[in-house]
């Protein structure tokens, strides 16, 4: 009896906050995706597929927009191996190594807005930090229009979400590499490894959990970018560094078209689902030898 | 080459490394920091990476009084200090329940918190909105509040393994004290995990500190813009210059870079157990 009124009085709210504020919306968003609602009116028809339909074929900034998270995903999985190098260097018996870990890691905590903020000062064409460094450097030719030239912003914005991110992953991989047993590193020593041997057999398996949940991270976040490009250029020149979610919210906050924003909601759900199961397969068919 | 000087040279190549990554990470902001001291005459004619000439605090004065940044402060930290509270009590309630018991719903409401958390957050905000809104709790300082406690799966997760290295021998012996359930949580278990919480606690404060979104959508009224949104209203007013701007930038950015000099062995623990064993 005493044991039930626990559970029931421990439970409760968090299950009903969990419901209402994460669970609910869930099925209202997979709901509001067959209508046709603006947000405002009592009246919602459902339309059927028509939302899904119309986005695929019929809405260019779409893919657009998604072609941009790709950028994200591509250049954050470059720099895993450089992170996880970066990691190893800080893992070992160097000077100030803790100096080093406190700066790496210290943009992931820095405000997002105020980092965005902080870049747009940086990039900014008249008498920006960055163009000012390549005049001192004389490398003018490298003078850049760094957030208003569609073939140029995507890199510019990318590179701010690495500068973000990339200090994280180094502390990830930091706990993943304290977690391998010493004495493994022992016995390499002793059978005569090499560095190169240590690295792929040693210390690659050893943080494979590591890059299991970047490897997930990275999914979800490349596809969620929204924070930078949303205060740097809204989504410009045109819809150049547009991304997936912030299109999606435009489209329910500023044009209202809540229907067509949870059938892009949705659509980004099953893109996280799907990525990240055909991801995980890759890897674990890659990483079978290694077990 | 010798192999002595072979190593000295990678050593070298190292420290290189490392320090072109500092300087990667500190030039923009020192950037950033030296122009909050400069007038936007400065800023237009001298170098970027020139420190400033005189450190006055003219441009933090005005960002201070015009921009209403202490207002954003003060909303920001009644949003931590609740919002923490909040998370530490009903995370290691729910921890408790769940690791302690056996009971008929707790695979359906651990599933619960797993779909939770596979959710995309700011997609959810299309749906969410009008729950709020029919809750009467928008453009009011809770709902965010109860947007930040409803979904922590990562928070849960460090709680059970928290728990879990607590003996259930300590339980039982209370028990046999005579000891209530909730005299074990009260006395034993809440205080155990002290030390759990008190680093969950740091990454909470600065989560809630740093997010945009949910007080930007949730709370436009004026006198309830927090931190992280009074810079995003500052900027794209009148008063948008770089040189006010900087010192913007500044003000919002010290509060969690105190926290995190303070306290990042703590971050780095929490994060850790958050991601690694996940």
């Amino acid at each position: 009896m005493q044991r039930n009124i626990l559970l029931f009085s421990f439970l409760f709210v968090p299950v009903l906050l969990l419901l209402m504020f994460v669970l609910y919306p869930l099925f209202e968003l997979i709901r509001l995706s067959f209508t046709d609602w603006n947000g405002m009116d009592a009246k919602q028809v459902y339309i059927g597929f028509d939302n899904y339909m119309k986005m695929f074929t019929d809405s260019s900034d779409v893919w657009l927009s998604l072609r941009n998270n790709g950028f994200y995903f591509l250049f954050h999985l470059i720099m895993i191996p450089l992170e996880l190098a970066v990691a190893v260097v800080l893992d070992s018996k160097i000077r100030a190594n803790k100096f080093f870990k406190t700066v790496v890691f210290m943009p992931y905590i820095i405000n997002g807005v105020a980092i965005s903020y902080m870049f747009a000062f940086f990039y900014s064409p008249i008498n920006g930090g960055l163009n000012g460094i390549l005049e001192v450097l004389g490398l003018e030719s490298l003078i850049q229009n760094w957030l208003t030239d569609e073939s140029i912003v995507n890199l510019s914005l990318v590179f701010v979400s690495i500068w973000r991110f990339s200090g994280f992953h180094i502390i990830l991989f930091l706990a993943g590499l304290q977690s391998i047993p010493q004495d493994q590193f022992e016995a390499a020593k002793i059978d005569g490894a090499s560095s190169i041997q240590n690295f792929w057999y040693i210390i690659v398996p050893g943080v494979k959990k590591v890059l299991e949940v970047l490897l997930f991270l990275n999914v979800v976040g490349a596809l969620q970018v929204f924070d930078i490009p949303y205060i740097m250029t809204q989504g410009g020149p045109g819809h150049a560094s547009s991304t997936f979610t912030l299109y999606t919210l435009e489209t329910a906050f500023k044009f209202n078209n809540f229907g067509m924003a949870s059938a892009m909601g949705i659509t980004m759900l099953v893109l996280i689902i799907v990525l990240n199961s055909v991801q995980k397969r890759l890897f674990n068919l890659k990483g079978v030898d290694e077990e | 080459m010798t192999p002595r000087l072979g190593v000295a040279v990678k050593k070298l190549a190292v420290y290189v490394i490392l320090i072109a990554i500092c300087l990667m990470i500190f030039i923009p902001l020192l950037i950033t920091l030296f122009a909050s001291f400069k007038t936007s005459m400065e800023i237009g004619s001298e170098f970027s990476l020139k420190p400033p000439g005189s450190f006055d605090f003219d441009n933090y004065s005005v960002v201070l009084e015009k921009g209403k940044f202490l207002q954003g402060f003060g909303n920001s930290m009644f949003l931590v200090a609740v919002s923490v509270v909040i998370n530490a009590l009903l995370g290691t309630m729910t921890a408790y329940a769940i690791n302690r018991f056996d009971f008929r719903l707790k695979k359906i409401i651990l599933g619960l918190f797993v779909a939770g958390m596979i959710m995309p957050g700011m997609i959810t905000e299309i749906s969410r909105f009008t729950v709020i809104k029919n809750l009467g709790l928008y453009n009011t300082i809770w709902a965010p509040i109860v947007i930040y406690a409803a979904a922590n799966l990562v928070q849960l997760y460090i709680y059970t393994q928290f728990i879990n290295g607590i003996p259930k021998e300590l339980d039982e012996s209370a028990m046999l004290d005579g000891c209530s359930y909730f005299a074990v949580f009260n006395k034993m278990i809440f205080p155990l995990l002290l030390p759990a919480t008190a680093t969950l606690g740091i990454i909470k404060a600065v989560d809630v500190m740093n997010d945009m979104y949910v007080p930007y959508l949730y709370m436009p009224s004026s006198t309830l813009r927090t931190l992280t949104t009074t810079l995003m209203y500052f900027s794209s007013s009148k008063f948008g210059s770089w040189d006010y701007l900087s010192a913007a930038i500044i003000l919002v950015m010290l509060p969690t870079l105190v926290i995190y000099l303070l306290f990042s062995k703590y971050i780095f623990k929490g994060i850790v157990a958050g991601a690694v064993k996940g």
